[in-house]
């Protein structure tokens, strides 16, 4: 039952693009699924491990900016960028690691705001990589994957940002059964009971943020190719990752698929309520919004998906 | 699951796009900061743009040659325009998808758009690559005019002009009074507004013969201006050209003060010298202080247009016109103009009508001289002003022919002010 109902929805989502044509609602299914695989990546450090990061927007931007300024600077195609961009993000990652793992509970949240806020000054003042100013990516014409550039349409975007959000599934979904998987749960449950049992907690925190950070960097350079401009305005805000937090914590936290129906809802919630009422200049779509994400807390603080499980439950 | 997704879309499919356009509809978007920090600039812009519709729908009457040539878009035989706003939050990327939206779902003619320079950056591509006329009215980055777009028009300075007009005013308030300025002094914050403009004013110093006797770089956030000011004093350059965000700029005037610090002559770049806050704490002890803008209130009474306009504006707004709805309302009537002109609304048709805009510069409600593009899409007509600061307001001295004041010169020295 459960097979035939993610067949149908894995059918439906590629058969999206060919029902709607129109650019925006192709624009809002691929933001569903750049938000939905940044939420599921997050939650491998954060649900599965326990480890709540406010700093993932680092991760992103290292992904955007690594391939734009290969693309810009050195003539490299974005896909070999988005590697790199991975490789950094996950050496980066380590490097944060070692004195922030140290770090247990709010503290370890507080500092890895912190970070966030000191990597975004250090790009602002990085005049090489374009400033405060940010960045633009080359335009290349004809459309061609080698540039991962599509002007024509946008169906090819969505069909990556669908391969994205599959492959942190696809990770998610091989951890969970691993034996680090196990590891991470117990660290989350009780990280001296961990250590006692034989768990090397800090390595396994060291993959648990690897792994988060290259898929987060993989959407980055997605973002980059997407919007063809980056700024640290747009990449590297603390509003990016309280935003990847507020998905997966309302779609629920250490599940699998709870990110993605966390993205699934406040998507297009925020969209919709934005093209209904945000030309009025009250700030009504906010309201709405914020109302929204404040009643689901309220009335279902295991997330959405403690709401699907209700659902299931009942005859 | 497969509920709350369908449940998602029927919440966006749902909602209620206006009826589509009649083929005799003028449709604009408009895409403006509505809520975040900017929320203010699109809260203020909004009735402006209203008012620029009204007059072409020949609901509101300006009564000047320009704006009644326009009433109801005779080139289009009398079709109707109509405005659609929405939203952008400050974010790059929703500007773009607001962009595209605009122009396949809502079928708009032209989009203007967005205030926040990388806004427009971004959003100004998703025209260019669907071939549709973007019109920008304010973002002052330089770079934007800089990309080779088709169709991409830009009606208002770039920070390059805003730099521009200090040293004109340099050069004709020499010649007016017949006193030399022959030594400049530059602090500026270490951001990218200060080291930009810290970068022109050195190329500008150089181009036309002035000394830079301190080139000082120094942290927006000091708690301490000491060290700065007594190299100022030790330079003591003719003009002090300070950049800075508001709470260096107030923190430059006290410890001046402080140490005794006559500067003749002092020239900032807007920004934080031109907050209410800096005018509201230090206004007094900054007497003197020269700044760039691009328009001014106390310009309304000595000009028609604006004064006209304001009576309206002032009505609907609760405030007077200030910068930021004048280049706005500018840049809407010169979009509205060339729409008329084309007699069609296909984006061809309007590009070729922009690309001729010339309006004379005695129907602006700016103190410009006109509107005209060049081959990047800039207006070259524009022209900034300068305001100096007087018992605790700013008025304008300069350019001399729309000053409301006299330049004030040298400054009073700390021991004569009481």
């Amino acid at each position: 039952m459960k097979r035939a109902v993610l067949l149908l929805l894995f059918l439906a989502a590629l058969a999206f693009p060919v029902v709607f044509t129109l650019p925006f609602p192709r624009h809002v299914m691929i933001m569903i699924f750049l938000y939905g695989a940044l939420a599921v990546a997050w939650n491998i450090l954060a649900g599965y491990c326990g480890q709540i990061s406010l700093g993932h927007a680092v991760f992103f931007g290292i992904g955007a900016y690594t391939s734009t300024l290969l693309v810009a600077k050195g003539q490299l195609t974005p896909w070999l960028g988005m590697a790199a961009g991975a490789a950094l993000a996950v050496l980066v990652s380590q490097l944060i690691g070692y004195p922030v793992f140290r770090l247990r509970g709010h503290y370890f949240a507080i500092a890895t705001i912190a970070v966030g806020e000191i990597v975004q000054t250090l790009v602002i003042n990085w005049d090489w990589a374009g400033g405060a100013r940010g960045l633009f990516v080359p335009i290349k014409r004809p459309d061609s994957v080698v540039n991962f550039q599509f002007h024509q349409s946008k169906a090819v975007y969505y069909y990556i940002a669908l391969g994205l959000l599959l492959l942190a599934l696809a990770v998610t979904r091989w951890l969970e059964r691993s034996r680090h998987g196990y590891y991470f749960r117990a660290i989350r449950e009780d990280q001296d009971a961990a250590a006692s049992l034989g768990v090397h907690v800090a390595r396994e925190k060291h993959r648990a943020i690897a792994v988060s950070a290259a898929l987060t960097a993989l959407g980055g350079t997605f973002y980059a190719q997407y919007v063809f401009f980056i700024d640290p305005e747009s990449v590297f805000p603390l509003s990016l990752s309280i935003l990847i937090c507020l998905i997966a914590v309302l779609g629920g936290v250490g599940t699998l698929w709870g990110p993605v129906l966390g993205a699934a809802v406040l998507v297009p919630l925020s969209e919709g309520t934005r093209v209904w009422l945000g030309g009025t200049g009250k700030a009504l779509d906010l309201l709405i919004y914020g109302g929204l994400i404040m009643v689901i807390a309220t009335l279902q603080p295991a997330g959405l998906m403690g709401l699907a499980r209700r659902f299931r439950r009942a005859p | 699951m497969t509920l709350f997704v369908a449940l998602a879309f029927a919440l966006i499919l749902a909602v209620p796009g206006p009826a589509p356009a009649q083929p005799k509809d003028v449709v604009i978007g408009v895409i403006y900061p509505m809520s975040g920090p900017a929320a203010q600039a699109g809260i203020d812009n909004k009735p402006v743009f209203e008012i620029a519709a009204e007059i072409a729908n020949g609901t509101t009457d300006l009564p000047f040659p320009f704006y009644q040539r326009l009433k109801g878009m005779p080139g289009l035989k009398g079709a109707r325009v109509r405005l659609i706003f929405a939203d952008h939050q400050g974010k790059p990327d929703v500007g773009q998808a607001e962009v595209e939206r605009m122009f396949t779902q809502e079928k708009v003619h032209a989009v203007v758009c967005c205030w926040h320079s990388n806004v427009t950056a971004a959003a100004s591509q998703a025209a260019e690559r669907m071939g549709m006329p973007f019109f920008n009215a304010e973002s002052s980055s330089p770079g934007l005019t800089a990309r080779g777009f088709q169709w991409f028009f830009r009606s208002s300075p770039h920070d390059g002009h805003f730099t521009q007009v200090m040293f004109d005013f340099f050069r004709d308030f020499q010649a007016k009074r017949g006193v030399k300025l022959r030594t400049l002094g530059l602090t500026y914050e270490d951001t990218t507004f200060g080291a930009d403009s810290g970068k022109v004013e050195k190329e500008l110093a150089a181009r036309y013969g002035y000394e830079v006797v301190l080139d000082l770089q120094y942290r927006a956030r000091a708690t301490s201006l000491q060290s700065e000011v007594q190299r100022l004093k030790a330079a003591n350059p003719d003009v002090w050209m300070p950049t800075s965000y508001q709470t260096d700029a107030i923190l430059f005037v006290r410890t001046s003060r402080e140490l005794d610090y006559n500067p003749k002559m002092i020239m900032a770049q807007n920004a934080g010298h031109i907050s209410s806050d800096f005018v509201k704490e230090v206004g007094r002890e900054a007497e003197g202080t020269l700044t760039r803008a691009p328009f001014s209130t106390d310009l309304i009474d000595r000009r028609p247009v604006a004064k006209a306009l304001n009576a309206i504006y002032a009505k609907r707004a609760g405030k007077d016109l200030y910068d930021f709805p004048a280049r706005a309302f500018t840049g809407m009537m010169t979009l509205l103009d060339a729409i008329n002109r084309a007699g069609a609304t296909d984006p061809e048709a309007i590009r070729r009508a922009l690309v001729a805009t010339n309006i004379p510069g005695d129907q602006l409600i700016m103190t410009w001289d006109g509107v005209k593009f060049d081959a990047t899409g800039q207006n070259t007509g524009v022209k900034g002003i300068i305001l100096q600061m007087q018992g605790g307001k700013y008025h304008t001295v300069y350019p001399f022919d729309a000053a409301t004041r006299d330049v004030l010169y040298p400054i009073p020295q700390w021991k004569d002010r009481k």
